[in-house]
């Protein structure tokens, strides 16, 4: 067999189902593999056994990975060719790595006597995604193939998840080998280091001083990351919260570890986190941080972060985490559920009784009183007013995924999340474009449920031409298009922060018209709403649709993201805006901060 | 302050520019940096000196803990006469910092 055999061996041992990627000079070996092992191994339903989907662009590729990885759990694959190609994916990249998905991108390279000659489509590969995968290879030996490959998913999937790149010589494609079927690359430094990571198990002692310091608690908050979903921790934290009663608030990437319909759970703190998360987060005078970073959207002024928690505690897979930002008082570094499920049993068996009855009212007024609003009475159509129209139907069990601004926000704040991996987002790089690729991932790894792609004009832009796979493929996929004409997010802090000075960010005298391209892309089902009557019923009929199908809502250009905790503010320093009640004493207005001091 | 790093590494295809690229990417200014052989073929040796903070210094021990390639890390501590470095006491540290090798190599 060949090299590029051997690439497609081994990605149907490690269970890939599909692969996403464009095809080109320095991969066709490969492809030709892909190609026949789908001849030889059909499913006898006209189904491919690893389906391959080609997407408009190499990003999309990426994206639709990702989405697939977010929404299984499972390695995202991308295949694809040398130079632009690879370049084309560093975006998705860098995406997965800063938000710790698992994904393996297999470049083409060129051949291993004409690497650095500045080749046809040639591309410091490693150099460059050296500097924002988990981990990447070159293989210029045939004989190491099989075990890097294999060696790539290990790294990909284990300790704290990442993408991992293998750029893959013409030449050593298309090598005669044999298969081994189990050998793997050394990598004695990284395995040692995630066994001891793995093994470690909290002892009685830590757990006693952990319980010490909770009884001491009058108001403990669980402060929840998405490593509570990549840790496949979710019903480890809701044993804990069964237990104990602890409320808890999660970051945005740790939407759908804590149901967030629980009568203990505050959805989602930080910059555009509900105000009664960050009133909680004010008053608690304990903090448990699980899988969660302290990122600058939710401790923008780490210093004032929490400020009335006299202890800290945290648990995270990455001991690089511990610490960085924040100063804890007691940490675990280790498996997340192993952690909690410990905690939970040693409490249980010391009888450990919380009195929190007051700190539990005391949560729940603030719902109450702090409960997200918006502009209700507006004629015209409030994006949050479409985002409840659809969870009224969905209820909080839809796949949503999203590109990056207001329009994410929304999403992020209206959308009930019952469960784990049913939130597709760009967190920590925030990449526009990002949700309409991922949607598509996502609706291979979950073909029967209902996945929706929330989308913003400036968002949906950046990755149009894959409106295309949508229906190329067939997928029942739902798009929300939330047109404002612009890039909202921007306009909101030029409005906050620039003295109404739009730079680049109105488009409102563009002539793009989304529901012509929809349908140009085969779309059946595609239709513009502008009345704010028609909302419910457009949106039932819009779920309903048996294919795919795309919605453009023309939504209040003016309507704005709040709560907001300006960049680099405290949550003292929280505006609610016009419709969200603020506590007694807290400013309405965002004060004016200087411009050069935040980000 | 100064900090010398001694770190083993895999001889892997753009593994020092992968160390180099993390230090470049973290902020953090390499001031010195020498690159030896072991007696394992496979594996190298660097001595890097840094200055930064106590924070800055285990921050980066700790993401360049997370380089795959990278077999131990060990922060040699502060030492303020950068040409006393590169002298007798890294060696001599650094040598027995290598002889875990086997160790490390069995435990896989």
């Amino acid at each position: 067999m060949t090299g590029a055999d051997v690439v497609v061996r081994v990605l149907a041992d490690e269970g890939v189902e599909v692969l996403f990627g464009y095809s080109g000079g320095a991969i066709l070996p490969v492809y030709d593999a892909v190609f026949r092992h789908n001849a030889e191994h059909g499913n006898g339903d006209g189904r491919d056994a690893m389906p391959l989907v080609v997407p408009a662009n190499e990003q999309g590729a990426g994206f639709m990975a990702s989405g697939y990885a977010r929404a299984s759990g499972k390695v995202g694959v991308v295949v694809v060719t040398s130079g632009p190609g690879a370049t084309n994916t560093v975006t998705p990249v860098r995406d997965a790595m800063a938000d710790s998905i698992p994904m393996v991108v297999i470049c083409g390279q060129v051949p291993t006597a004409s690497l650095g000659s500045d080749a046809f489509q040639e591309a410091p590969v490693s150099n460059i995604m050296g500097a924002c995968a988990k981990h990447v290879f070159l293989v210029t030996d045939p004989g190491q193939l099989e075990a890097t490959v294999r060696t790539a998913f290990e790294i990909a999937r284990s300790g704290r998840p990442g993408p991992v790149v293998v750029d893959i010589p013409k030449d050593v494609q298309n090598a005669k080998l044999s298969y081994d079927g189990n050998c793997r690359l050394p990598i004695p430094g990284y395995r040692a280091r995630l066994r001891a990571v793995e093994q470690a198990r909290l002892g009685d002692d830590a757990c006693a001083a952990f319980f010490a310091a909770l009884a001491q608690a009058r108001r403990p908050l669980i402060y929840a990351g998405g490593g509570v979903i990549a840790g496949a921790a979710a019903p480890a934290l809701r044993a804990f919260v069964d237990a104990f009663g602890v409320p808890v608030t999660t970051t945005l990437m740790g939407l759908g570890g804590f149901d967030t319909t629980h009568p203990l759970a505050l959805h989602m703190l930080g910059m555009h986190g509900t105000a009664y998360a960050n009133y909680a987060v004010e008053d608690c005078d304990f903090l448990l941080a699980l899988g969660a970073r302290f990122d600058d959207r939710v401790a923008g002024a780490p210093g004032k972060f929490a400020p009335c928690a006299r202890f800290i505690a945290q648990i995270d897979i990455d001991p690089a985490e511990v610490g960085k930002v924040k100063r804890v008082h007691w940490h675990h570094v280790g498996p997340l559920a192993a952690a909690l499920e410990r905690l939970t049993a040693h409490g249980r068996a010391h009888g450990t009784r919380l009195s929190l009855a007051d700190w539990q009212a005391h949560v729940a007024r603030l719902k109450r009183d702090h409960a997200m609003n918006y502009d209700r009475a507006s004629p015209l159509v409030q994006p949050q007013a479409v985002i409840e129209a659809i969870n009224r139907i969905t209820q909080g069990r839809a796949i949503v995924g999203t590109g990056v601004g207001q329009h994410q926000m929304w999403a992020a704040q209206y959308f009930d999340f019952r469960a784990p991996r049913q939130w597709l987002t760009s967190g920590s790089m925030g990449t526009m474009g990002f949700g309409l690729p991922a949607a598509i991932g996502a609706q291979f790894a979950r073909p029967d449920a209902l996945v929706i792609d929330i989308d913003g004009d400036g968002s949906i832009r950046m990755n149009l031409g894959e409106l295309e796979t949508v229906t190329t493929c067939g997928l029942p996929l739902k798009v929300v298009l939330l047109n404002n004409g612009g890039d909202g997010m921007v306009r909101q802090w030029q409005k906050l922060y620039f003295g109404q000075r739009f730079a680049g960010s109105d488009k409102s005298l563009r002539r793009k018209d989304f529901v012509k391209a929809a349908e140009a892309d085969g779309f059946e089902w595609v239709r513009r709403l502008a009345d704010k009557a028609a909302l419910e019923s457009t949106i039932s009929e819009f779920l309903a649709f048996d294919g795919p199908a795309f919605l453009e809502v023309m939504i209040d250009p003016e309507a704005g993201v709040y709560p907001m905790v300006g960049p680099g503010a405290s949550y003292a320093q929280m505006v609610t805006g016009d419709f969200i009640a603020a506590r007694e004493g807290d400013s309405t207005v965002m004060e004016a901060a200087p411009v050069d001091s935040m980000f | 302050m100064k900090h010398t790093l001694s770190i083993l590494l895999q001889n892997e295809a753009g593994a020092l520019a992968r160390v180099a690229g993390l230090f470049a990417a973290r902020h953090v200014n390499i001031d010195t940096l020498t690159v030896a052989p072991t007696h394992e073929p496979a594996i190298s040796h660097l001595t890097v000196v840094i200055h930064g903070g106590e924070a800055t210094l285990e921050q980066i021990v700790r993401q360049t803990r997370k380089l795959v390639d990278v077999i131990s890390v060990r922060s040699l501590g502060q030492l303020c006469d950068v040409g006393y470095l590169a002298g007798e006491a890294v060696r001599s540290n650094a040598h027995g910092h290598a002889d875990n090798h086997g160790k490390w190599q069995q435990s896989v």
